[in-house]
């Protein structure tokens, strides 16, 4: 079911302010027993921060909450070029935050220091009429809005809740932090496009874009004008069936009563048709005095008579789909009633659907024996044609293919169904979706980034499977190695400094390179590391070991990392096999002998040569073909010695006998020439 | 059968030339003649052997009988002289001894050569265990069968830097 954001707060009990302070990049203090939760993100806890070289600077610090992917590319982009209408990211580092005792990011910003604007207006602080709003709101959101658009990215985090006065004076306005969560993961449901707040989880929204921004400001800006939510009762499946049913715009603003000259843009801006919707240039030509038809709101199609399923009277198949992914056994039943098909055709006009539907059923009977023929399959793929614009339907979750990655992260932090989502690539769920997704995504690209999943999903070997695919597809998120966890690592440059600060807790013969580092590595560093991420995988112990540290050696050499203490002992004492691959014995002791010498130079590529030196192989290879051959020409002289023992004597004897003669005839010889020559001389 | 009869043609020859001499070889040379006679080896080491030195007894009457009067009395002589018949027969005789003792020496003496060897042999595939591993005695093993030993050492693994 359709989820509202996810809170920090909700999933762990809050950890007990213990304060301290850090100082990031040796100039920013943040000041942990001086929390300001009126500039709280969802998921990041803010707190006062101070420039140790400039301490007029007002700022202030988000600690983001540890596990939770962030939009690091956003975080580079933002704080490369600030902009007007968006707060000024000053800084951010990954330090260790002493109340909850591991590493995490934390994001220095300029401090808004007028507070939130729905607070100001609803303590009356800050009085806005109708009038004001065009200039004094909507035009610095806009102008927020568009500079975001020229990083290249959208908000995906504009609501009433984090839009600040910039100053005491309450009159510059801007929004505020967006790159603490994944996008749209922050929004209540009611400041999401319908399509995007159909997913079932808020991880599973999707990047999205400037459209979905727009939405959301228009969402906001009936907050914002009214001073109060007029929907803040209705949560969930209510609110989503209500906006369904009869359009975002009416659902939201019911019989509020809206300022006549903001029906015009909030019709615009919450249109439910992305391509219908008011986008930057409608809004400031808006803005500029350029009036415009106004919208006609448009409810989905409804049927003449209810169909009556999960509880709930559905006009419009769109919300059927919808219900129909939680309920898949009854679907499945309604799938193949006649009752539900003559509805479809009488009372919804979609006689066209109808048939669709009835051939999915048949190929789905034919099919009986692999997944095609499931209920979850076949209802994945009705739910694809009965809302072609809504999100991934499967086995109860709905996701969108650009929220894949943060859905897949935040499952496999909750222990949720990470298999119905591994089984959307694996059977090719995401197929049915690609071709009608030409208004959100690129669909060629995605498919090939989906087919790319798919074989490392497949492949068993280190740096691929599902840790690559979650690496892959959350840029922002911190490496889940048990070993580095609490470190926080998002970066590539800072994993070897974190091995090395865990080695010194390391368990036993533990290595250091587990699936979630190498898929890590695999993912976040452009270099060509394959060949030693097949060698990691080999079976044989003594490659593993040398395709282990030739790949982390590779990452030192290559980052220019500072000596590695603690890691190069780790290594080097997990190195038997690999020392052991030597035949020469004296070898053997030699690197023996060596390593430890190498461990106190801290280097891993160093500790590489002398293990895998290509000439000391080859001199060990040759000699040890030299000892084989040998010890064969000894054992087969032993052999031939010992072998034939009669034969032996025989010979001996024989050797004997003609010894014996020889002796016989050259004594003879002699002594008839002496005999000879003494009676004639 | 013609080495038969050129045989006997030199023979009759040989006694109308030099009856004394053949008379004295005949008889003196008797037991080199019993040993090529039951000596059936290929090689006729004891032939050899014993003829060699009966040869030795033999001598120092045949140039007595050249050299003095060499006529069937002085052969006659000689060869009823029991002292003259001791040192013919005494010579073939060391020559049998020779025979029987020196082969079962000579065994010994190659035995203890091979003995040696042997340690000399095993000293050596000791050393070469020691230094590469028993993993040699398989290896070697697989070689005798015609099969290469496998070049160990694992597969090749990139370089690092």
């Amino acid at each position: 079911m359709a989820e509202e954001p996810f809170d920090a707060d909700e999933i762990d009990e809050p950890a007990p302010p213990r304060g301290g302070s850090v100082v990031l990049r040796e100039r920013f203090l943040i000041n942990g027993d001086k929390p300001l939760p009126g500039l709280n993100s969802p998921n990041a806890k803010a707190y006062m921060a101070e420039d140790r070289h400039d301490l007029s600077r007002n700022l202030f610090a988000l600690v983001c909450t540890p596990g939770i992917p962030l939009r690091t590319r956003e975080i580079k982009k933002l704080q490369a070029t600030p902009g007007p209408g968006v707060l000024e990211l000053v800084d951010w580092e990954t330090v260790f935050w002493p109340a909850i005792g591991q590493h995490t990011m934390i994001i220095v910003y300029e401090r808004p220091m007028g507070g939130r604007v729905i607070d100001q207006i609803r303590n009356g602080q800050a009085r806005i009429t109708e009038y004001d709003i065009p200039r004094k709101i909507i035009q610095p959101i806009v102008d927020g809005l568009r500079h975001v658009r020229t990083l290249n990215t959208a908000h995906r985090a504009l609501r009433p809740e984090n839009i600040f006065f910039l100053d005491e004076d309450l009159q510059e306005l801007v929004i505020g932090d967006f790159v603490t969560a994944p996008e749209g993961f922050d929004q209540p449901l009611m400041y999401e496009p319908l399509e995007r707040a159909l997913a079932s989880s808020p991880a599973g929204r999707g990047t999205g874009s400037a459209t979905d921004d727009m939405y959301a400001l228009g969402a906001s800006l009936v907050v914002l004008t009214l001073g109060t939510n007029p929907i803040e009762r209705m949560k969930g499946e209510d609110l989503l069936f209500r906006r369904t049913n009869l359009g975002s715009y009416a659902a939201v603003c019911g019989n509020a009563r809206i300022p006549l000259s903001l029906l015009e843009p909030l019709r615009g801006l919450m249109s439910d048709s992305p391509s219908e919707r008011w986008g930057l240039d409608e809004i400031t030509k808006w803005l500029n005095g350029l009036k415009q038809t106004p919208q006609q709101k448009k409810p989905a199609r409804k049927g003449d008579t209810p169909l009556r399923f999960g509880g709930r009277e559905h006009t419009n198949v769109r919300t059927l789909a919808h219900a129909f992914n939680r309920q898949i056994p009854e679907a499945v039943r309604a799938l193949k009633d006649e009752t539900f098909h003559a509805w479809l055709k009488r009372s919804a006009g979609e006689g066209d659907l109808s048939e669709s539907l009835k051939g999915f059923v048949d190929t789905a009977n034919f099919h009986k024996d692999d997944y095609q023929g499931t209920d979850e399959y076949l209802i994945a793929r009705c739910c694809a044609i009965m809302d072609p614009h809504g999100p991934i339907r499967y086995k109860g979750i709905s996701v969108y293919l650009d929220g894949f990655g943060p859905m897949l992260a935040m499952e496999i932090i909750r222990n949720g169904n990470v298999q119905a989502l591994t089984e959307i690539i694996n059977r090719e769920i995401y197929q049915f979706w690609v071709s009608d997704r030409a208004t959100f995504l690129d669909t060629l690209e995605t498919a090939q980034q989906f087919a790319q999943l798919k074989a490392w999903l497949a492949s068993k070997e280190a740096g691929q499977g599902l840790e690559r695919c979650l690496y892959e597809l959350n840029p922002g998120l911190a490496c889940h190695s048990p070993h580095i966890l609490e470190d926080g690592i998002i970066f590539v440059e800072d994993l070897l400094p974190a091995l090395d600060r865990a080695a010194g807790h390391a368990e036993g013969h533990s290595k250091p390179i587990d699936r979630h580092i190498a898929a890590f590595i695999a993912a976040r560093f452009n270099e060509d590391i394959q060949p030693h991420l097949r060698a990691l995988s080999a079976t044989k112990e003594s490659t593993s070991v040398i395709g282990m540290l030739s790949l982390l050696a590779f990452l030192q050499w290559k980052l220019r990392v500072e000596p590695l203490y603690g890691l190069t002992s780790w290594i080097g004492g997990l190195l038997g096999p690999a020392i052991n691959a030597y035949h020469s014995r004296t070898t053997r002791r030699d690197l023996e002998k060596e390593i430890p010498k190498l461990v106190r130079r801290g280097s891993l590529p160093d500790m590489f040569d002398l293990i895998d030196n290509a000439e000391k192989r080859q001199e060990d290879q040759d000699g040890y073909a030299d000892a084989v051959e040998e010890y064969t020409v000894c054992a087969n002289e032993i052999r031939e010695i010992e072998g034939n023992g009669n034969e032996m004597t025989e010979n001996a004897e024989k050797t004997g006998q003609k010894t014996a003669a020889t002796l016989s005839i050259i004594t003879t010889m002699i002594a008839v020439t002496i005999m000879f020559f003494s009676e004639i001389l | 059968m013609r080495a038969l009869v050129w045989a006997l043609l030199i023979l009759v020859l040989l006694l109308i030339v030099a009856l004394p001499t053949v008379l004295l070889l005949g008889f003196g040379m008797l037991p080199a003649i019993v040993a090529l006679i039951i000596d059936r080896t290929e090689e006729r080491s004891a032939t050899f052997c014993v003829g060699g030195l009966n040869f030795c007894g033999v001598f120092p009457y045949l140039m007595e009988l050249w050299f003095e009067d060499h006529d069937l009395g002085q052969a006659m002589h000689i060869l009823t002289d029991v002292f003259a018949l001791a040192v013919m027969y005494g010579g073939a005789c060391m020559g049998w001894m020779l025979y029987l003792s020196l082969p079962p020496v000579i065994a010994s003496f190659i035995q203890v050569m091979s003995e040696r060897r042997l340690q000399q042999l095993r000293k050596t595939q000791k050393q070469i265990l020691d230094e590469w591993g028993d993993e040699v005695i398989h290896d070697a093993d697989l070689s005798d069968d015609g099969i290469t030993p496998p070049q160990e050492a694992g597969q090749k693994v990139p370089a690092a830097a």
